[in-house]
């Protein structure tokens, strides 16, 4: 049988931002990805903060960081409502960019093949419900 | 190796409890109880005690000082890490001694977990800026997430499960021989890959012990130490090292290459093994923090045991068993003996150099003990019976 994992319900889960990682939810909102890098020495900067790590400059710009792949994950059984139902599996899985050397990004790899999920393997970002904005989740791309 | 100045007179313990059964008992209590052992076995009394170093591991100190009815602390510091604190408190107390700011400084830790535990506890704060991905991740607990690291390991190395099952099997041997020991019982490889997977490739047998207890060390000036009753084991150097990339620990996950499947040890076994002049290969026996089996793997690659990536074949080699190149854990460690956030690696350590430990490495003359990984600074000190 094939395992395939589950796609969390997210709408309740209040996201919690601050003037610094503000704008990667909007632009999720818009349904994109974008990352911060830094204005003065092209940084890119993962969690968002006040501070380039290489340069400290605070000033980033908001970039697509190109394709993102599985770098590393990790299968979750998932508690069943009660003891007869099926097993459930969550993926929490970690990518990086193509194009944003240094930073890697973590959220769940949902409706995956959970024994087929290879390292490198390209994936799409989605957006869904949050309580209070859009919530990012991988899908190994097509 | 420079002459050390500083040195463990005396150590102490609470029994150990599974998790929740210390109660009624307060943390507070606990630790008492510990110093007390310890001041006891120092010979000297809790009057004589004017220090306090610690790591963050959840007690408060000026309610400590108050129960214990301390008159006169004069140096009362902390290592501002969870786990990964442990050793650096050696440090702390040595340099507290070193520098004449008290003369008897008890290294304190315990852990209680009645209601709530641990994993869940660093899982259950509301969602911030900070911690916000790995929620949404599902990333609620320490293995949970330290299983991404693992399995890293196992795509660039080629380890395989059979090592991290070779760290739960010799700790589950040396615990047989520990009455106090809460796993004891002999574990095959079979059982061990037949054990079910919690996160993926960690199952249930590579996740520590959960149990509640408390201890303590008298740390004084080497030479004060020498006229004290017990053998005294010398600090031959702590170390103590923050970075970036270990800011949020291993819910971080923005490390290098390198350091990802890491247990967060290279710099810290750097500045050690400088500080100290003492190298891996004169290691006697290793106290790996264990918390979860695939970062001892990692941690005896960042101390130099074996080159990065070779710690699946180094620990399957049987290297760290008694009687191996390096043993690790002769008390069982995290994973089978107790979990005290590692305060029985030191304890432990000071036995093998006074040369009473249950489980003996026969002429044992240097312990490493290691730290974390958990939040930044990582620590690590080396103690020795060699004045």
């Amino acid at each position: 049988m094939t395992r395939v994992s589950i796609c969390p319900d997210f709408s309740t889960l209040e996201v919690a931002m601050d003037a610094w990682s503000e704008p990667f939810w909007s632009a999720g909102a818009e349904g994109r990805v974008l990352m911060p890098r830094c204005t003065a020495c092209g940084t890119f900067r993962w969690p968002a903060g006040p501070f380039c790590p290489q340069c400290r400059a605070q000033p980033v710009a908001w970039v697509s960081p190109g394709q993102a792949r599985i770098y590393s994950f990790t299968i979750l059984p998932m508690p069943g409502a009660d003891k007869d139902a099926p097993p459930r599996w969550r993926l929490p899985t970690l990518v990086q960019f193509d194009e944003a050397p240094g930073i890697r990004l973590v959220s769940v790899l949902i409706d995956a093949d959970v024994d087929a999920v290879a390292f490198g393997d390209p994936v799409t970002i989605e957006w869904r419900p949050g309580a209070n904005a859009p919530v990012p989740v991988f899908r190994t791309a097509a | 190796m420079p002459k050390s100045s500083a040195a463990i007179a005396g150590i102490g313990s609470t029994p150990i409890w599974f998790r929740g059964e210390s109660a009624p008992q307060t943390m507070l209590e606990l630790i008492g109880k510990a110093v007390m052992a310890a001041v006891a076995d120092a010979g000297i009394t809790l009057d004589d005690v004017d220090g306090l170093a610690f790591f963050a591991s959840g007690f408060d100190t000026a309610l400590l000082i108050e129960t214990l009815a301390l008159k006169n602390v004069t140096f009362s510091h902390c290592v501002s890490s969870m786990g990964s604190g442990l050793a650096g408190m050696l440090d702390l107390a040595a340099m507290g001694v070193e520098t004449g700011r008290a003369k008897n400084i008890v290294c304190i830790g315990g852990m209680q977990q009645v209601g709530r535990r641990l994993g869940q506890v660093l899982g259950s704060f509301g969602t911030t800026p900070d911690n916000v991905f790995q929620r949404i991740a599902g990333l609620n607990g320490p293995g949970q997430a330290m299983a991404l690291q693992a399995r890293r390991h196992m795509h660039q190395f080629g380890t395989r499960r059979e090592a991290f099952g070779e760290v739960v099997i010799n700790s589950r041997i040396n615990a047989s021989t520990r009455e106090r020991a809460f796993r004891r019982k002999p574990l095959s490889m079979d059982e061990y890959l037949a054990s079910p997977m919690l996160a993926d490739p960690l199952c249930r047998l590579d996740f520590c012990l959960e149990t509640d207890g408390a201890l303590a060390f008298v740390v004084q000036a080497a030479e004060r130490a020498q006229d004290g009753p017990q053998s005294p084991v010398y600090i031959a150097g702590g170390a103590q090292v923050g970075t970036a990339e270990w800011g949020r620990a291993f819910f971080g996950f923005q490390q290098d290459a390198d350091a990802f499947v890491s247990a967060g040890g290279v710099p810290v076994a750097k500045r050690l093994y400088e500080r100290t002049g003492i190298g891996p290969a004169d290691i006697d026996v290793a106290l790996v923090y264990d918390h979860f089996s695939p970062l001892v793997v990692m941690a005896l690659e960042d101390f130099g045991f074996c080159k990065r990536g070779e710690g699946g074949p180094f620990v399957e080699s049987g290297a760290i068993r008694m009687g191996g190149s390096i043993p690790v854990n002769p008390h069982g460690g995290n994973l089978s003996d107790a979990y005290v956030v590692g305060m029985t690696h030191i304890y432990e350590a000071v036995e093998q150099m006074r040369g009473t430990a249950v489980n003996q490495v026969a002429g044992a003359k240097t312990a490493l003990i290691t730290g974390g990984p958990a939040p930044t600074p990582m620590t690590a000190a080396i103690l020795t019976n060699q004045a």
